[in-house]
């Protein structure tokens, strides 16, 4: 167990940089997830902390130490890739003892590491198989394993959940969670599902074109997003972001006005973001014309057009509204999130 | 139907060809079992066939044939010498251009591939007065050293294509777990890579054991040839004896046959893979 800092990375692969100068502190035990588009540099982080990639410029301390010129093997990080990166020509067993072997470890304390590992992840039945006879949840699994049984410093997961459907990331997500919750390992986590982020992190950090917009814990980013990038990549349906003036303590926008406890000068062009869930269907408000009714069962999904815009409404259990219907949304001044037009940042 | 008609068009092809190739593998073998007599006769099979020419080989009972044993023994030892260098060296070579990726890979493989401008028989003198400025004439080394030269490009072009095959993230794992590149060479790379390199180490000892150019010039005397060269002292003669030539030919083309049928499967997934990409 150990804490991770990076102090001031840049990141170039030619004329072109990829990251700008990130800083970041990891404490000890936490759960900390990358998380950003495609290209915004979060891999590139995670394979310079793991030693894949050259350090262009800044520190990177594992445990207080500085380990620019470390090699991999010397820093003692597990890794878990997005393609599982087993062996093919090795069983679940040599897979997961691999590291112990080149370490000369004894046969008897890699038999009896690995066996803990495997019983941790279920993985007891299947030792003698080879990675192609597994499924896919099966091999993720393994590759956990591999890294377990190390007992490193730091695990490292690179989009390990992209290549699994729908129904067992859901379930490797929890297995994951339940396994840091359990070893306590330092976890830095790397995916560009925003919903993984959410569900797994004790902290999260929303990268873009190579710098960090913002780190916090999952609900403060999702409540007080700092910027509009940050407000749009996170939560899922994402929120609703319209332009609008500000005038008389309220917004003007979309043949509207919203309510917004936020204050600006008087008429500046804003950005009003609101989340789908908080534009609550009232008796009276702002009219919405229904386009498109998504249920869910638990909830509904709308899509409605509000003076031209196209918006997404949550509401809890069902309706029986259809399209082509008038409904009324009323905002709270509360729930809405104000951002400058001209940088995005938060009012 | 569609399926039926594919498959008697593949039949109509391969017939003609099959024949085509086995005639003279046929006539060979009609040959290595007629008597002295009747090998000219024109007949599709011996009136007497005999399995005497065998014997003849075997005891080596005729003028042309008394190292008939140190010969095939020659060309044994020269084609598997050739194929176990070639595979280690095209096998360092491809990984440490491919895996390693040290600098100046992509000139070394731009030689390799300019190696195929010059026709082999252009270099035979070349190497004729090199391996004689090294006193290694006569000496099998001589051989099996420019038959390695002749084969290496290929091999490795062969293995590094087969090598940017494997995916990039088993040697992060394995650097990650603990593996130096030694380690990465011998647990990673060399199991996953057997197929190919059982292909090319194949096709190697194979281009060796049946060379002759190079063997009729660099090794002379009869107790160094492969059997390839002394095939040919047969023919110094006005009055060949055709049965017995024949006979030891047949000898001589069994064992590549049992390789290729040994290792067919490899051969035809080794040499093709990594000529296009999948």
């Amino acid at each position: 167990m150990a804490s991770v800092s990076f102090s001031g990375i840049e990141k170039s692969f030619g004329r072109t940089r990829v990251l700008h100068g990130i800083s970041l502190d990891i404490a000890d035990g936490e759960f900390t997830v990358l998380v950003g588009p495609s290209g915004c540099g979060k891999s590139t982080l995670l394979r310079m902390l793991a030693g894949l990639e050259d350090i262009s410029g800044g520190t990177i301390a594992i445990d207080g130490r500085v380990v620019n010129d470390l090699e991999s093997k010397d820093r003692d990080v597990a890794m878990v890739f997005q393609s599982y990166a087993l062996y093919p020509h090795m069983t679940v067993r040599d897979n997961m003892g691999f590291s112990l072997r080149l370490r000369n470890e004894g046969a008897g304390i890699i038999g009896a590491r690995v066996a803990q590992a495997a019983k941790i992840l279920d993985l007891e039945p299947y030792l003698a198989r080879y990675p192609r006879e597994l499924s896919g949840g099966q091999r993720q699994r393994v590759a956990m394993g591999r890294a377990i049984v190390r007992d490193p410093k730091v695990f490292l997961f690179d989009e390990p959940l992209s290549n699994l459907d729908a129904k067992l990331r859901v379930a490797m997500r929890a297995e994951i969670k339940a396994l840091h919750q359990r070893l306590k390992t330092t976890t830095v986590y790397v995916t560009h599902d925003q919903v993984e982020a959410m569900t797994m992190a004790d902290r999260i950090a929303v990268m873009n074109e190579g710098r960090i917009e913002q780190l916090g814990e999952p609900l403060q980013l999702y409540d007080r997003p700092a910027n509009l990038f940050v407000a749009q990549f996170i939560g899922s349906p994402a929120m609703n972001v319209f332009d609008g003036v500000f005038r008389g303590g309220a917004v003007e926008a979309l043949g509207a006005r919203w309510p917004c406890s936020a204050r600006a000068a008087e008429g500046q062009a804003l950005k009003y973001g609101i989340r789908p869930e908080h534009l609550k269907i009232a008796a009276s408000g702002i009219p919405a014309q229904v386009v498109v009714v998504e249920p869910m069962g638990a909830e509904t999904e709308f899509v409605v057009s509000i003076g031209g815009a196209r918006l997404t409404l949550l509401a809890g259990g069902r309706s029986a509204a259809k399209p082509g219907e008038t409904l009324f949304v009323a905002p709270q001044a509360a729930d809405a999130h104000l951002f400058d037009a001209a940088s995005g940042t938060r009012v | 139907m569609n399926k039926l008609a594919r498959e008697a068009r593949l039949w109509l092809v391969g017939i003609p060809v099959l024949l085509w190739t086995l005639l003279p593998i046929y006539h060979i073998f009609l040959f290595s079992i007629s008597s002295k007599d009747s090998a000219f006769s024109g007949a599709l099979w011996p009136d007497k066939p005999t399995l005497r020419n065998f014997g003849t080989v075997f005891r080596e009972e005729h003028f042309y044939l008394h190292h008939f044993w140190e010969q095939i023994w020659n060309s044994l030892w020269i084609a598997v010498a050739v194929g176990v260098l070639t595979l280690a060296v095209a096998t360092c070579a491809a990984f440490a251009i491919s895996r390693l990726k040290v600098r100046g890979g992509r000139m070394v493989m731009n030689a390799a591939l300019f190696t195929y401008f010059i026709p082999a028989a252009f270099l035979a003198v070349p190497m004729y007065k090199a391996m004689g400025s090294y006193g290694l004439l006569n000496n099998r080394w001589s051989l099996v050293l420019a038959m390695v030269t002749l084969a290496s490009p290929y091999a490795i072009w062969v293995l590094k294509q087969a090598s940017d095959r494997l995916p990039w993230e088993l040697d992060e794992a394995a650097r990650i777990d603990g593996a130096t590149p030694l380690q990465l060479f011998r647990l990673v790379y060399l199991p996953l890579m057997t197929p190919s390199l059982v292909a090319i180490g194949t096709y190697a000892l194979l281009l060796a054991w049946n060379e002759y150019l190079y063997a009729f010039l660099l090794l002379s005397h009869e107790e160094t040839i492969p059997l390839s060269v002394g095939l040919a002292h047969f023919l110094a003669s006005d009055d060949s004896p055709w049965e017995v030539l024949m006979a030891t030919a047949l000898v001589y083309g069994l064992p590549p046959a049992a390789i290729y049928y040994a290792f067919r499967r490899y051969m035809v997934g080794g040499l093709t893979s990594g000529a296009v990409k999948s």
